[in-house]
This record gives C-alpha cells, structure tokens and sequence, in this order.
C-alpha cells in the first residue's frame, strides 16, 4: 500500500508517510475513495513547507485512517481536482487552494472558506447568480436577527423556492490554529476550548487525546469516564438547545421554552462537575481537573432524572402536533446517496441514513469499553434531524447513568510527558454536531509543525445548502436549527 | 389541550426570583479575592501559568478584562493567596475598575447619568453583535430569555434590529472580518446609544489578544458603558450588571 494507516488516536512517525509525485499521490486518494473512504483533511505536514502535503482519509468500516503524502516540491502547485467524481473533497480542495496556493485544476466551484476580498482567477470573487424572469436574489447576513453568530446567506429564488443558496463564512475567523502552533500548553488548553464554545468539550477531548497520545500518556479509567460523561452531558444541553430551536421556528412556544428550561439543567450539572456552565476548565493533559463526589452525583443524577421524565412528555407533545409535523416533514430533504457523496457526518448524516458516529467506528477514551448504540433514520428531513435529538438524549441519558453507576476508583490525573518529535496523530472525537478531528504534527524539535482543526461543521454547511434547493424560502430558519451548525468551529 | 397543559404544570415555577442572592455550585469560578499576604520569595507561578497574561505582581493584581476564570492561578499559588469566590457581581462600568487586587472585595457598576436612566431606565432594548465570539457568550445571552432568567421582566430584551435598539452588546474578540459590520451596525443605532462589552473575548481580546485576524479599532474610537468580564460571563452577572448601572435594583 502506498498509504500510511493508523488508529484512531495512535502516535506515528512523520517519516513512515511516504511522499508520491503528484499523478501517484492524486490516484492513490481516488482508490481510497472508491472504496468508500472520507476525506477528513488535506494539508501540509509542516505549516512552513506547502509543497508537502497529505489526504488524510477515514474508513469507516474498517476503523482505520489513511494517510497519503504529495510531493509537489517541484513544478506548479497544481494536481487534478478530485471534486467532479468525488463532491466530498470540493470544500477541502477550496481550503488548501486559499491557505497554500494550490490549483486544483477543472475544480467545479472555487469559492472562499474564511477570506474575504478574495481574488480567484485574477478577478474578486462573485456569488453565484441566477439570471431570468422572475428571478430575485436574497441576501442575509453577516448579523442576523437573532443572538447568533455572523455568516452571510445568498439566496437566489424564484418565487417562493430557493433554486440556490450559497453560504459565505469566515467572519468568526480568529487565527485558531496559527495561535495554537505559537502556544504554551497552558494556553492550548484554553483555545482548544475556544474553538467552538458551543462544543468546547467535543474540542478539548479531541485536543487532549491527540497531545497525550503523542507524549504516550496514559490515562486512569476514572479519568476517562470522567470525560465522557462530560461530553455525553454537553451533547445532552446541545440537543436540547437545538429542539428548543427548532420548536420555536415554528412558532410553538410551550416545547421551545420547556427544552429551554431543561438546557439549563443539562449546562447547570456541568457547573456543579467543574464550575463552568459549558465545561471549561475540566480537561488537563493526563487525565481531568476535578472529581466527582457524592454531592456532585447526586446534583448530576437528579438534574438528569427530571431531564429524562421530562423530555419524553415533551417530546411526545411535540412529535404527535399535526402543525408541527407538516412543517417538518419532508421539508429540506438530504437522501442518503447525496448525503454520501457530499460526506455529511454525524448527527445529519445519520438522520440520512448514513451509519457514522465516531464512538461506535473510531472508538476513544471510555467508549472503548462502554458501546453506545448507533442511531438512525432514513428520511435525511427536518423531521428525521429533529427526531434524531430527540432518540439520542433518551440513550446518552442511559448511557450517563449506566456510567455513572459503573464508575471506576483511582486516580484523576496521570503524570504527562513530553511529546515525542517528528511525530503526527490523528484524533476523531464525536462533538455533538458530529466528527471533530483534530491532526497534529511535531517536528524534530518536538515544537508543533502543524495543527489541522476540522469541525463537523466543515463538512454539514454544504448539506444545509443543498437541503434548501426547491424548499421554500420561508423554511430557511427551520432547516438551519436543524442542522444548528457552528460558526465559529468552521472559520477557526 | 390537557398535554399542553400537563407540559405547563411540569414547567412549574422555574424562574429565578432574586437575581442578586442566588448560590451558585460550590466550583463555580466567580469574583477572585486576593488575601492580603506576602507572596513566597522570588515566586511568580501564578503569572507565569496565566494564559492571557492577566496576573501581575508586587502586589498581586488580577486583570478581570483578561482573566479567563481557568482555576490556574488558584492552584499553582503555593501561599492559597488567590481564590475563585462564587461571587458573580462582578460588571463594572469602568475599565480600571477591572484590576483585583487584595483591596478590593466586590466590584460593581456605577450608576449611569441621569439622561441614560431616564432614555433606558424603563426599557432599554440591545442590539447583539457576534464579533469572532465562539458561541458561548452567544448561548449565555440566549439563556437571558429563557424561563429561567427571564430578563424581559425588567424591560432589557434583544432586537432583530439595530434600527430597533438602544446600544450593542458585542461579544468575541472583533475580528478583521466582522470590523465593517461592526461599525455599520453601530451607526444604524438611533442616538443616544450604549455600547456593552460581554466576556473577556471583547473586553481584551483574551486568549486570542495576539492573533494577526483581530482589529479592535472600534473599540478605541467609541466609549464604553459597560464591561461583562467572564469566559463565558453567567447570566446573572449581565443581569445584575444591568440593573445596578441603571440603578434598578431595589
């Protein structure tokens, strides 16, 4: 094999990845593809070199990662799109273009990621506009009307139906991985829960994961059920935030304002763990910050019992209102083949029927030892990603509590090494929107060369776009809550 | 009908009555108080472990408009000299007032000029404007509307609008990219006007102080009436905030 492949999690050495010239390198990744590999990231190895690249690729069934290196080191940085065949690696390819340079040659939409004033082909680039009778254009954004964060939204309509609407990001865009490169470790920890504060949790897993397995630190399996049950317990206040979303999109005021209500349970038994509504401060390298005692279980257990009664009559309410079900019903449908070709993951993905969740086919951390069901629907609509939150805080509830009951003695931190140089990782954790991933690379100084962030984000914004195509205009708040994507996770 | 009304009765009675007693988990990181003794010779672990660089020493001082509430300081300090209290009044009016040191036990805003009050004293209605924010300040400003904190009560509610507004609330470190919205949006909000900094992110950029993607110009150029430091700031804290500066909280 001309790929590299390594677990989830497992430290590797730079040197193992083999560098292909770029006709090799190109047809390599095509073959991974074909066989029903994802591309969860392409960029250099070290942030200073460009001309040194890798696809790095998910299988799934196999739980194994593919690592595929290009050496573009002489003549153009230019190599043939993969987009046409494969529509999963259009955003990728758009990425390493504006960060590096590269030409992905007949690419069929070039556009910007982060940048704004972008100038693509010699001239600033422009929306894709529709021309004709009875045409008309919408533009929304950067601010919106509601307390969210800024994106711009370019509808092109006819009439009531949205024939396109193309999402321009990068507002939110801090300087995320070029800040953690330059960070002390303190400092790291921090920006890794700033990635996304929504998932600060789901990021700081990911961040943690793949700096301790570069040190070869081990964790107590204390500290691990720790930390999952964190995570599980953010997925729980993000779910319902996002059906108390939804709810309220379609003006039905009793649902949104109880899921409201028992999101503040969810963020308030966070706090009673680690002093933080969202969770920051809990994750250190080795293992957690603080511990759970009895007082603090019994705050978790009894906030998560009046969530789980709860939530079933509130749901039963919601599901069984005829208003709302038409509404949600076949409204912004994703199929499961478009949902595959355009590489949607997670929750989105599995309400299209699409088999993916990091916990079950990457496995990492407590989830090693503790299986968590796989979830899923068929139907790829509002309904099916409304339905899916719904089903998945009933089981992350169960899962909490069998944690919890289960929860091994020891210690909470373990003594943290050093990272190991000329080494990479891979870490893939499952935030609550989906795949967060987050690759890393050091250098023979053992300082880090690079640090690729790819949130679920990343991938889901397109499926939203493509969920609007002859859906009216009006159901464009509705179909957002849906997916609830993140903002600021994908600009970094 | 009888579910919606079975829904309601679980609903009971979730809001939080007294915004200004409320005791919040024993880990909560509010208020740090600073004892006033000696540091150990020579140390400086605190400031050293800071990530944003908010301690600064002889004396020990806390910068609040950096400080991330990350327990670091408190559990490296060899002396236990600086503690997290659960102290969430901590929103003041004046940038300087920010700076903790073993003198200061409380903070809070003073009350605005009697024009303010008598514009906004009964309704003041904001203008939310996410600059590079990472979402949760945003969700921590949403939370002010649900059952639970229920700001509408006191007349302070979020517009769609800033044509609807009375000021801005701005939270994240002001981006480039979000420097031009910024300033239009506060230039379609009618005079008189207020501008209110939530979390650290705004108030100083953070842990993202350093980073070549921010431009604060906006921020030197317009006065600012109110900083909500926090990573991200409780709820309660804009709240009482709110109502001290615009001296509503009897």
């Amino acid at each position: 094999m001309k790929s590299l492949e390594v677990q989830n999690n497992q430290c590797f050495d730079r040197a193992a990845i083999q560098f292909l010239d770029r006709d090799d390198f190109r047809n390599s990744v095509s073959e991974l593809m074909q066989n029903n590999c994802r591309m969860i990231a392409l960029t250099p190895v070290d942030v200073n070199n460009g001309r040194k690249i890798i696809a790095v690729l998910a299988d799934s069934s196999s739980s194994m990662i593919h690592m595929v290196g290009g050496d573009f080191r002489e003549g153009k940085l230019e190599f043939e799109s993969w987009a046409n065949d494969f529509p999963q690696t259009n955003y990728f390819e758009c990425e390493l273009s504006e960060n590096y340079g590269y030409v992905p040659l007949n690419h069929p939409w070039l556009r910007p990621v982060r940048k704004q004033n972008v100038i693509l082909k010699n001239k600033p680039y422009q929306f894709f506009k529709l021309e004709g009778e009875e045409v008309h254009e919408v533009a929304v954004g950067p601010i919106h009307a509601g307390v969210i964060e800024p994106g711009h939204f370019r509808f092109q309509c006819h009439g009531e139906l949205v024939y396109n609407l193309e999402i321009n990001l990068g507002y939110q865009h801090r300087g995320v991985e070029e800040l953690l490169l330059k960070a002390n470790q303190n400092q790291r920890i921090i920006l890794s829960e700033s990635i996304a504060g929504d998932t600060t949790i789901g990021h700081v897993f990911a961040h943690c994961n793949a700096i301790e397995n570069l040190s070869n630190t081990q964790l107590s399996l204390r500290a691990e059920v720790i930390r999952t049950i964190a995570s599980e317990i953010e997925r729980i206040a993000m779910h319902l935030s996002a059906l108390g979303g939804i709810a309220n999109d379609v003006g039905f005021a009793l649902p949104a304002s109880s899921y409201g209500r028992l999101r503040t349970l969810a963020i308030n038994s966070l706090a009673a763990i680690c002093g933080s509504r969202f969770g920051r401060g809990l994750f250190v390298y080795g293992g957690v910050r603080f511990d759970l005692n009895e007082t603090i279980i019994n705050t978790v257990v009894e906030n998560l019992k009046i969530i789980n009664d709860d939530v079933r009559e509130i749901n039963k309410y919601l599901f069984s209102s005829v208003g709302a079900l038409s509404r949600f019903e076949e409204t912004g449908i994703v199929n499961t083949n478009l949902a595959k070709s355009i590489g949607l993951v997670g929750l989105a993905a599995r309400a299209s029927g699409i088999e993916e969740d990091t916990r079950i086919n990457f496995p990492y951390g407590a989830y090693r030892y503790n299986p968590i069901s796989m979830i899923t629907l068929a139907t790829g609509d509002v309904f099916a990603r409304a339905r899916m939150r719904a089903i998945e805080i009933e089981e992350t509830i169960r899962f909490v509590f069998d944690q919890i009951e289960n929860i091994p003695q020891g210690e909470i931190k373990s003594e943290h090494g050093r990272m190991a140089a000329n080494s990479g990782v891979v870490s893939i954790v499952e935030g609550c929107r989906g795949e967060i991933v987050h690759i890393v690379f050091t250098d023979e100084a053992r300082v880090l060369s690079n640090y690729k962030i790819k949130d679920p984000s990343f991938n889901n914004w397109y499926g939203l776009s493509l969920a609007l195509r002859e859906t009216a205009i009006s159901d464009f708040p509705l179909c957002n809550k849906s997916f609830d994507l993140s903002y600021a996770g994908h600009d970094l | 009908m009888k579910d919606a009304v079975k829904i309601r009765i679980l609903q009971g009675d979730p809001i939080v009555h007294d915004v200004k007693n409320v005791v919040l988990p024993e880990r909560y990181r509010g208020l740090p108080l600073i004892e006033d003794k000696l540091c150990a010779d020579s140390c400086n672990k605190c400031a050293v472990v800071c990530p944003t660089n908010a301690i600064k020493l002889n004396p020990v001082s806390i910068d609040l408009g950096l400080c991330v509430f990350c327990p670091l300081c408190e559990e490296t300090c060899p002396e236990s000299i600086i503690h997290f209290s659960q102290n969430y009044h901590t929103a003041v009016d004046e940038r300087a007032n920010l700076k903790i040191t073993s003198e200061v036990k409380s903070i809070s805003p003073q009350m605005t000029s009697e024009k303010i009050r008598k514009y906004f004293g009964k309704s003041l209605k904001l203008r939310q404007i996410s600059a590079g924010g990472c979402n949760g300040c945003e969700l921590e400003l949403n939370a002010l509307s649900n059952v639970n904190f229920d700001m509408g009560r006191y007349g302070i509610e979020f517009v769609a609008s800033p044509r609807h507004a009375d000021g801005i609330v701005i939270t994240g470190p002001l981006t480039e990219n979000m420097a031009n919205a910024t300033k239009i949006c506060y230039e379609a909000v009618p005079n008189p006007k207020v501008i209110i900094l939530f979390g650290t992110c705004a108030i100083s950029g953070g842990v993202f102080q350093n980073s070549e993607a921010l431009q604060r110009k906006f921020l030197q150029e317009n006065k600012i009436d109110l900083f909500i430091p926090g990573c991200p700031p409780h709820p309660l804290t804009f709240i009482n905030g709110l109502l001290d500066w615009l001296n509503k909280s009897k």
